[in-house]
């Protein structure tokens, strides 16, 4: 089961759109950290991705192990929030 | 998605060629569906500013079209999903597309799949992506302010994203194989950022290798036309260095590909397949614009409607322009 999901995206990234679109259509909320916004998390995305890339998607399980999405990759992204 | 409908017409990808179509399939009242496995807008969606489609005077972020256009087929009815054609099957009457959702039927196809970047193929390259190798400026450059990068390329989409790249980065190297290919406005914007040393450009030269460790990228290897090794230090790699059609869900098909993939249609925009037809950067003689795109998914919805009416007259196969 999920507990919450957090999307590391940017202002100008569309594959970041299309997580939070995705999510949406599911009626899943989730948590945005918006890298433009907050320069200083870059560090923080890339610590727990081993990316330096978004969208970044971070689904947390109700027993605190986390699952961890680099890109838009629905064929990842479909079974850890399912 | 698995149903025993037969759906009128099935639109594989969701880029302008595609939604354009959409917008006039489903104003003519076709029941419209659309499987898109990346982005809604394709490769337009991931493209900073768009200066050259029609009606924007000041140009238009790639990605506020993309949404624009997608607004626009959804207020007519087109039905948008999320998921990968994985192959399809021409041995029925109808079309079958084999799906990450299921198996669906469809009287009409309309393939505008578009193109992905083409990767260099050189040792580093996959195993740094990610991590130092990237194809999308607008997603990956945030993680480069201050810091010096290598553009491999030298057509529109490598100028314009090292320009964009500028925003972040403190130096942009851009390694090209030939000449500067871009559009003159494109290469009189670059010559102001050449000017002022944000870019150096370095033409004739190759990849070889992209050089990195546990960190990321450091260097990128290039080869000179006389077979000389240089060596450029860098902290990313960003890769535009032209355009492959998305046609490997085909390759198994009666649908005909070109030798480089692209898919060859006649003046009715229809394939080798009846009922299969194909728009857009995916197909043979496409010439790679946003506007020619969306033009042709008007005309293919126009021939659609007239295939699905029983009244499409055949068309002789015509030989198109040269392949990018």
């Amino acid at each position: 089961m999920v507990k919450n999901i957090t999307i590391f995206t940017t202002n100008t990234c569309g594959y970041c759109q299309m997580v939070k679109k995705y999510l949406t259509a599911k009626g899943m909320g989730y948590d945005e950290v918006n890298l433009d916004q907050h320069p200083h998390r870059r560090a923080e995305a890339q610590n727990i991705s081993g990316a330096m890339t978004v969208p970044i998607t971070v689904v947390t399980k109700t027993d605190d192990t986390k699952e961890v999405i680099v890109g838009y990759n629905l064929s990842k992204l479909v079974p850890a929030v399912n | 998605m698995s149903d025993n409908k037969t759906h009128q017409l099935v639109i594989v990808g969701a880029g302008p060629a595609a939604l354009s179509a959409a917008i006039y399939t489903t104003r003519e009242d076709i029941e419209t569906l659309l499987f898109e496995k990346g982005v809604v807008g394709g490769l337009a969606a991931v493209t900073d500013i768009i200066d050259n489609y029609p009606g924007f005077a000041q140009g238009v972020h790639g990605l506020d079209l993309a949404e624009s256009l997608r607004t626009q087929a959804e207020r007519f009815g087109a039905n948008i999903t999320l998921g990968e054609v994985l192959a399809i099957d021409t041995s029925t009457k109808y079309p079958k597309l084999l799906t990450t959702d299921g198996q669906v039927r469809t009287k009409a196809l309309l393939i505008a799949t578009g193109c992905d970047y083409k990767k260099t193929g050189v040792p580093g390259e996959q195993e740094y992506y990610a991590r130092g190798v990237h194809y999308c400026a607008t997603c990956d450059g945030a993680f480069y302010r201050d810091k010096k990068l290598v553009v491999i390329g030298g057509g529109n989409s490598a100028v314009q994203e090292s320009i964009f790249l500028t925003r972040f980065a403190s130096h942009i190297d851009i390694l090209v194989r030939s000449k500067i290919k871009a559009s003159e406005v494109l290469q009189k914007e670059l010559q102001t950022y050449i000017d002022n040393g944000k870019i150096t450009i370095h033409l004739g030269i190759s990849p070889k290798e992209i050089v990195g460790n546990e960190d990321g990228v450091y260097e990128v290897v290039g080869q000179t036309t006389k077979g000389e090794l240089k060596k450029y230090q860098t902290d990313g790699v960003f890769i535009f260095i032209g355009l492959q059609p998305n046609t490997n869900f085909l390759i198994n098909s009666q649908v005909e590909l070109d030798r480089y993939g692209f898919i060859a249609t006649d003046g009715n925009l229809e394939t080798t397949v009846k009922g299969i037809f194909a728009a857009g950067d995916v197909r043979k003689g496409a010439t790679m614009q946003i506007a020619s795109a969306s033009g042709e998914g008007a005309t293919a919805a126009l021939k659609i409607r007239e295939y699905l009416e029983g009244r499409l007259h055949t068309s002789e196969p015509r030989e198109l322009e040269v392949n990018p």
